[in-house]
């Protein structure tokens, strides 16, 4: 059994559900006037009336396996919800957007996740219920993160089409067995001053590959690629500019993180595998790597893929090279099409409020779900939970104190397949010495054809 | 492996002949023509197993976790967990509704697509019409569109008859293919005799009393594989369910979908629901196997 | 004696009565075809012609012949078409052969031949995903089972079955070739039940040996099917793109990551589904089409002339002796 916090927190927050159910309910139940036609008139669950609800999600929220539909029908015993999923986010999105093109098909409740979130805004926010026009807009942006609320919101703040669900606040996951048969230290203090840049991380690795007691065959981080979409967001630019629009060439997050990503990878410190394939599914248990970087799902993933025999060998250093940043997460929407639209969004409010945040990251079966509702993340529930799969790393203190100083840069269209551009040629750079220059080269020729 | 196979299957074809006349005696009494000898038999279990390893390592897979199967030494055998695991895919997704939900598509799919390519495959190969051979180019053309840019325009079609969601949406595209039309007509081209039907015209039978007494004995092996191969299809056909029907209706491989839920989806629990959906197709290959016995057209190739 | 399946089939045939019924016998697929399938397929020919993306989908703007400039001064089409016909010919010629010696050793009479039927569409059956999970496997560079057979036993250099453009095509063909072999087996096995086994008979009398008999009785008895399964298969491997996507390691429809083995199946999918540029993969969904008419074309041109200069060696198929 997975379990990455300690048992009084969750006991504590299965406490609480129940009583913050009561208390958003009653709040948002007091509020609506000047509402539009998703506004709830009819109380705290939209409608009084006997409601089925689809909720149309890709293979990465755990909303089922937390009991939070259960949760909610408790509350609002006229509804019902069927969750609708499609395993990859690439095939979701496909086919939400064939449903939004035909306008039927829609659920009424719809996951956005970040990789296409911009095109949502840009392309299909008339299709969705605009978040910052309900009555109660101002208190719910001000429960999440600045940035959160801002990627799924026009440029000038008119229109939001959904709620932000969780965020992927980075650190360094590493496995201290390994660092310490390199006779390197391998306490997350000592760690957390060694590896606050990238040249200090870079170095590190060297050390290790040097290290003669290292295991054989082992290599310091996974891939070059973890390294470059990690730094990549940390400059003021990754893959597109202020106004969303692709932009590569003048890029300072694109350039420093190939720099890092190269030197990496020509250092010889990565293991050259290519990130979620299925030789790098399986070093997690076989030790390939010692380090990679670390969003908070990747808690989840690891125990997923490591198993129960991987307990106490991996360790959290409270650090990220180059600065705090963000990978991932998700946000939930109400198409218009929906027919139950102000049950739809007294549910998505519910499901992304501080409570149920709270839950999703203490729950038992948690996949590291950080909250994106700031209020959420500031819960003492959530900062002192720590994770014994991690050798008790405080999880929550660490990640809280990244994701308060996170950069985050513009998102725009193109992000993922740009990024997938990007990480191919790195594998070429690691598996066939291709020249560094070479192989931008060649992502930038990928990237002509993507941004058309 | 591919190699292998070629060159020992190319041995027994030059294996030496014993007495000839001992040996069509023999063949005589058996129902094909042709008697096996231990060659036969050890190629044969080669290209079986190399055809069934990969679903036995699915079993293997289904029963351990990803670590388990990433040790230095891989297990080969399956255990116990594979029951467990079952179970979880069965409460993580609504396989079994997706299992009723292909029957009944994939059922309608090959019996329309037997029937009806049956009787064009018929047409094309034995009747004689004005414009049968531009018909029948148009015909084998259509196979050449690449299907997976078609998909949004149907979406859009169906979402205008309001079928979008339901299970008509996935049978109607596919009730009668073009490559259905093409295999019957090729195999009734080399499997009648034009004399045979046109002996039966002469003894005054009507065309389709031709198609039945005639034409549909001598497809039965054809129409055996053809419904093999469309169920087979149907039953795998992904990428237009996906997009046409949800979680609430799906079919098998729509339901499959719920199986990777979580931020670490467990490889044991996806490969077990895939094997629970392999399952009913091996009872229905069993069944239609014994039709593709040999024998069955010596009589009517007689006449 | 009776009348010989092994008669070349293209003999004229005789007009016989009772043909209007001919059209209601087609009249399915040509109902079905129109309803389902030709407005997507003109759709997709006017959306060539413009400039979509399936999230603006209201909005396309002309651009004439745009696309297909596009494509026919782009590199990687041509990588792509190239590849489509090198994985194409490797893996459709040894299946189709394959194919027929296995349908050949199946015509049998086998103790349980119904359970070695089955077994042959097996790997039809398993999901192509478990499929491929173990041909990866199967070709690692470090611990795979054929590198351990080239290195380890036979002190050759390890071989980059990802990396290495050959080898790479060479490892999904062999995907291709082992998931469709049986299959076509399964079709060649059904055309062997119309041979007379009379004419075997006849040979065996005749003293031919098995492989004469193979080849002036199986083969002519073939050659329809033959024909259809060579017609079938280039249409496949001209539209391949299942294999190769899921041979990549992180399934994204590179085709590797140089585009060593990006057939036009998968840059289509590519250009549409990953990149959103719904008239250029339309356009090369109609210039695939016009290729793949071209490719059957000649393949059924040159069939057709083997078949002609076969038509007249045919007679002496019952007497092998003669040819021998």
């Amino acid at each position: 059994m997975r379990t990455t916090v300690t048992r009084t927190i969750r006991a504590a927050a299965a406490g609480a559900i129940a009583a913050s159910v009561l208390a958003a309910c009653s709040s948002s139940g007091s509020t609506g006037n000047s509402s539009p036609a998703a506004d709830s008139k009819a109380g705290p669950c939209g409608t009084t009336a006997k409601t089925t609800l689809t909720v149309g999600l890709f293979g990465t929220f755990g909303y089922k396996e937390n009991g939070l539909y259960t949760a909610f029908q408790k509350a609002c015993p006229n509804i019902t919800i069927k969750e609708d999923d499609v395993e990859q986010s690439a095939d979701y999105w496909t086919k939400l957007k064939t449903h939004l093109a035909s306008g039927t098909g829609l659920d009424d409740v719809q996951g956005i996740e970040i990789g296409f979130v911009a095109d949502v805004v840009a392309n299909h926010s008339k299709q969705f219920v605009n978040f910052a026009k309900l009555s109660d807009s101002a208190t719910l942006k001000s429960s999440f993160y600045d940035w959160k609320w801002q990627q799924a919101s026009s440029a000038d703040g008119t229109d939001t089409v959904g709620l932000g669900t969780d965020a992927g606040p980075e650190a360094i996951c590493y496995r201290p067995d390994l660092l310490a048969k390199a006779g390197l230290p391998a306490d997350p203090a000592t760690l957390a001053t060694k590896w606050k840049t990238w040249e200090d991380f870079i170095a590190f690795g060297k050390q290790y590959q040097a290290a003669a007691g290292k295991q054989a065959g082992s290599h310091f981080v996974d891939s070059a690629a973890s390294i470059f979409s990690t730094a990549v967001y940390q400059g003021t630019e990754a893959y597109a500019d202020a106004q969303g629009k692709a932009d590569v060439a003048n890029s300072d997050g694109v350039k420093t993180a190939w720099k890092y990503a190269t030197d990496a990878a020509t250092a010889g410190i990565t293991a050259k595998l290519q990130q979620f394939s299925d030789p790098w599914n399986k070093a997690f248990s076989s030790g390939s790597f010692a380090a990679l970087a670390c969003p908070t799902w990747m808690m989840g993933y690891i125990q997923g893929q490591a198993g129960p025999a991987g307990s106490g060998h991996w360790n959290i250093a409270p650090v990220l090279p180059g600065g705090a940043t963000n990978w991932g997460g998700s946000w939930l929407g109400v198409p218009t099409a929906s027919k139950h639209q102000a049950a739809a969004v007294a549910f998505v409010k519910w499901a992304t409020n501080a409570t149920q945040q709270v839950t999703m990251w203490t729950a038992k079966a948690q996949g590291g779900h950080w909250p994106s509702n700031k209020l959420a993340a500031e819960q003492p529930g959530v900062r002192s939970a720590t994770s014994a799969y991690f050798s008790n790393a405080p999880v929550g203190t660490l990640f809280g104190s990244i994701a308060a100083s996170m950069k985050i840069p513009p998102i725009g269209l193109y992000d993922t397949p740009i990024q997938n551009a990007f990480t191919t040629e790195l594998t070429n750079v690691e598996t066939k010495g291709t020249k560094a220059d070479s192989a931008f080269s060649s992502a930038l020729d990928q990237i002509k054809q993507i941004t058309g | 492996m591919t190699a292998t196979v070629r060159e020992t299957a190319s041995a027994v074809v030059v294996a030496p002949a014993t007495n000839p006349a001992t040996r069509s005696n023999r063949r005589r009494s058996s129902v094909g023509a042709l008697r096996p000898s231990w060659v036969t038999y050890l190629l044969v279990s080669i290209v079986t197993l190399v055809s069934v390893l990969p679903l036995y390592y699915t079993i293997v897979m289904a029963s351990h976790t990803n670590a388990e199967m990433a040790a230095k030494v891989p297990p080969l055998l399956p255990n116990g967990s594979l029951f467990t695991n079952l179970k979880a895919a069965l409460k993580l997704a609504p396989l079994n509704q997706g299992l009723v939900n292909s029957v009944l598509v994939s059922s309608a799919v090959t019996v329309a697509t037997v029937a009806f390519c049956t009787l064009g495959g018929f047409a094309f190969a034995k009747l004689r019409f004005r414009g049968s051979r531009a018909l029948l180019a148009f015909c084998i053309a259509t196979m050449m569109v690449p299907t997976q840019m078609g998909i949004i325009p149907l979406y859009m079609l169906m979402a205008r008859l309001g079928l979008a969601g339901h299970l008509q949406s996935v049978i109607l595209p596919t009730l009668v293919t073009a490559f259905g039309i093409f295999f019957m007509r090729q195999y009734l081209t080399g499997a009648i005799p034009d004399e045979l039907i046109e002996a039966a015209y002469v003894d005054g039978a009507g065309s389709f009393r031709v198609f039945r007494s005639i034409v549909l004995p001598a497809a039965r092996p054809a129409m055996a594989v053809l419904a093999m191969l469309t169920f087979l299809t149907t039953w795998n056909d992904f990428f237009w369910p996906i997009i046409a029907l949800s979680s609430q209706n799906p079919t098998v491989q729509v339901s499959f979908q719920s199986l990777a839920t979580g931020y670490a989806p467990q490889q044991s629990v996806i490969m077990a629901g895939t094997l629970y959906g392999v399952l009913p197709v091996l009872i229905v290959f069993t069944l239609l196997g014994k039709h593709i016995v040999g024998g069955i057209m010596q009589g009517a190739v007689k006449g | 004696m009776a009348i010989t399946a092994a008669r070349p089939a293209p003999v004229r045939r005789r007009r016989l009565p009772g043909q209007r019924a001919a059209y209601a016998y087609i009249a399915p697929f040509f109902l079905v075809f129109g309803a389902f399938s030709v407005y997507p397929w003109l759709d997709t020919a006017w959306v060539s012609l413009h400039d979509v993306s399936l999230s603006t989908y209201d909005q396309q703007t002309w651009v004439g012949l745009g696309n297909y400039r596009n494509l026919f001064t782009n590199e990687f089409f041509y990588n792509a078409l190239r590849n489509t016909i090198t994985i194409g010919i490797i893996s459709t010629v040894p299946q189709l052969c394959l194919a027929l010696g296995i349908a050949h050793l199946l015509n049998h009479s086998l103790r349980g031949r119904t359970f070695f039927r089955v077994a042959l569409l097996m790997p039809y059956a398993t999901s192509l995903a478990a499929a491929t999970v173990i041909f990866v496997e199967l070709f690692g560079y470090d611990y795979g089972l054929i590198n351990w057979l080239v290195h380890d036993l036979a002190h050759l250099p390890r071989i980059d079955w990802q990396g290495n453009k050959w080898a790479s095509q060479i490892a999904v063909s062999t995907i291709v070739t082992w998931r469709w072999t049986g299959y076509n087996a399964l079709i060649y096995l059904a055309a062997m039940q119309t041979i007379d086994t009379s004419l075997y008979e006849a040979a065996v009398l005749d003293g031919s040996s098995r492989w004469q008999q193979f080849r002036y009785v199986t083969l002519p008895g073939l050659r329809p099917t033959i024909l259809f399964t060579i017609v079938v298969s280039t249409i496949g491997a001209s539209q391949l793109f299942g294999e190769p996507l899921l041979f990549d390691p992180t399934h994204q429809p590179n085709g590797g990551s140089s585009h060593q083995y990006q057939t036009l199946g998968l840059l289509m999918y590519q250009q549409g589904w990953a990149y959103d540029h719904l008239g250029l993969a339309s356009a090369t969904a109609w210039t695939m089409f016009v290729l793949i008419l071209l490719a059957v074309g000649i393949n059924s041109w040159l069939a057709r002339r083997r078949e002609r200069r076969d038509g007249r060696t045919s007679p002496l198929a019952v007497t092998p002796g003669a040819s021998a």
